[in-house]
């Protein structure tokens, strides 16, 4: 999963500045901020004005993903954005959205919140990458809501941790939504904090949340993942940990909240270390110890 | 010579699995060593690799002249031992061809097309993930393959494979290993294989001891098939 070359972003912003916005047929694209004044059915889906971030409205088919990227670029800056993406009726949507700093050491903070309304019939496969340096703060905040039959393939990936890191995220189902969601992080030196909540509101509503935590060089790793069946619904949490050195640790709690007789829900929960008879395989196939502590890693967090 | 182990004991957990194993192979010779389930011939071949999990505590490796008893197993690697694995293990997310990328030393198409029937179909999944027994076999032969050895030591490389599989994997052993002067040490406790490959020289191995070497595999098979491993250090026929 590569991150795209930025030029080619939708909605391009830099520290607190848009940089471009590309408009595609059948697709509005607007700061925020315009689009609070231009509608005002959007302002129910900002819990503030927006100072900065995105509005995408996608009202008919596009063959291409849609990118948007948001960078760092300047120190001690703090963004604080409110984004929002509409896909409407039977649309089906590719999107990646792209956060990262460009420099290791700008002491920012980034701070998200973003609300995702997937309309009746729609599908969305959205890929969210996170790459950060290690001094700075983040925190990301996603609301998913998936109409009647709808459906979610949602991956979040951590390609390079901050400080800190909070990411909560919450799926709103209904009626024969379905939402398949993988959350990967690979924390280094790092304090994260993972919440997600899967509500399935509506019958035959069907979801997976995936997670994978790699915890090494002194983090400190916790993930709460809840799914609430409040009607007849299937759901289902994985979440798998690994912890690779002293010093480091991960914390998974997963929560389920039934209250359908008709819902099944169900969870696992591991957490590990690196298998030394994998390390000594690839070892005697020539990598050595750490290119083969990569590699497995690497394996760990594909889903 | 190529490799020469001299009285090499080994442990694993604190107990003693070999016990003062001698054994040399020539450039371009192949040999096989036969011995019952649990006789070492495993252990053999992992510590000739380098495997962390067992600890020599007398004796010596050397390749090509240079002891290698303490090298990690990537430098053996690289100095061209390989070893195929009788079980080996499961790496979920790593494709095969991902581990061919980082390790190959040929064009992977090529490898996986030309010299090994039916890697093509294993390089999109998971290294050994629910692969059958003769899966385990091509990809094992792959990945050594890729590693352009001077010697490969093939555990247990017939197990559980039927005549046809069995005819198949000795036929690129042959043609790619053996037919090119690589050296190849057959460690196998039926010697199904050697019918195809023909070793010049056949050891035995009861309880970490090589208690025989013999020219003529075919005696050895014989032998063993009459009294039984048990019998073998007790006929002349298998004396030192």
């Amino acid at each position: 999963m590569a991150m795209r070359n930025v030029k080619n972003a939708h909605y391009f912003q830099i520290d607190h500045q848009i940089k471009n916005i590309s408009q595609v047929k059948g697709v509005e694209i607007l700061s925020s901020l315009a689009a609070w004044k231009k509608y005002n059915w959007a302002r129910k889906y900002f819990s503030l004005k927006p100072k900065e971030g995105y509005f995408i409205w996608v009202k008919k088919q596009v063959s291409f993903p849609l990118f948007t990227c948001i960078l760092l670029c300047s120190k001690n800056i703090t963004q604080n954005l409110q984004n929002l993406l509409i896909i409407e009726k039977n649309l089906k949507i590719s999107f990646q959205g792209t956060c990262q700093a460009a420099k290791k050491n700008l002491l920012g903070a980034h701070e998200a919140q973003g609300k995702i309304i997937l309309k009746e019939g729609s599908s969305l496969k959205y890929k969210h990458f996170h790459s950060w340096g290690q001094k700075d703060i983040v925190t990301s905040c996603y609301e998913f809501f998936l109409e009647k039959n709808s459906k979610l393939d949602y991956v979040f990936k951590t390609l390079s941790t901050p400080r800190k890191l909070r990411i909560n995220t919450s799926f709103n189902l209904l009626t024969g939504a379905s939402c398949n969601a993988k959350i990967v992080a690979n924390c280094k030196g790092t304090e994260t904090e993972i919440k997600d909540n899967l509500i399935l509101k509506e019958k035959e509503a069907s979801g997976q949340v995936q997670i994978r935590l790699v915890a090494r060089e002194a983090s400190k790793v916790s993930a709460y993942s809840k799914i609430e069946a409040q009607a007849e619904s299937r759901g289902h949490l994985d979440c798998q940990g690994l912890v690779l050195d002293k010093g480091s640790e991960v914390s998974l709690v997963p929560e389920l909240l039934c209250k359908n007789k008709k819902a099944q829900i169900t969870h696992e929960a591991s957490i590990g270390k690196i298998s030394q008879e994998q390390l000594n395989y690839l070892r005697m196939r020539g990598l050595t110890e750490k290119e083969a502590t990569n590699l497995i890693i690497n394996g760990f967090l594909t889903l | 010579m190529l490799l020469r182990i001299e009285n090499l004991k080994v442990q694993a957990n604190g107990e003693e699995i070999l016990k003062r194993i001698n054994l040399q192979i020539k450039k371009g010779e192949s040999q096989a060593l036969l011995g019952p389930n649990g006789s070492g011939k495993t252990v053999l071949g992992q510590t000739i690799l380098g495997n962390p999990k067992y600890k020599v505590t007398e004796g010596k490796i050397f390749f090509e002249g240079k002891d290698i008893t303490k090298l990690a197993p990537e430098k053996r690697v690289k100095l061209g031992i390989a070893l195929t694995f009788q079980s080996p293990p499961a790496i979920k997310g790593v494709k095969i061809v991902q581990l061919l990328e980082k390790i190959s030393q040929f064009p992977i198409k090529n490898l996986a097309e030309d010299k090994v029937p039916d890697g093509k179909n294993l390089l999109e999944r998971d290294v050994n993930l629910d692969f059958s027994g003769g899966e385990k076999k091509t990809s094992e032969l792959l990945q050594v393959l890729a590693l352009s050895p001077k010697l490969v030591i093939f555990d247990e490389i017939d197990s559980g494979l039927d005549l046809k599989r069995l005819e198949r994997v000795a036929k690129t052993i042959k043609k790619e290993f053996i037919d090119k002067k690589i050296s190849v040490l057959l460690i196998t406790h039926s010697g199904a294989i050697l019918d195809f490959l023909k070793p010049k020289i056949t050891s035995v191995m009861i309880s970490g001891k090589i208690i025989c070497q013999q020219k003529d595999y075919k005696k050895v098979l014989r032998t063993i098939k009459k009294y039984g491993y048990e019998k073998c250090k007790k006929r002349a026929l298998f004396s030192n």
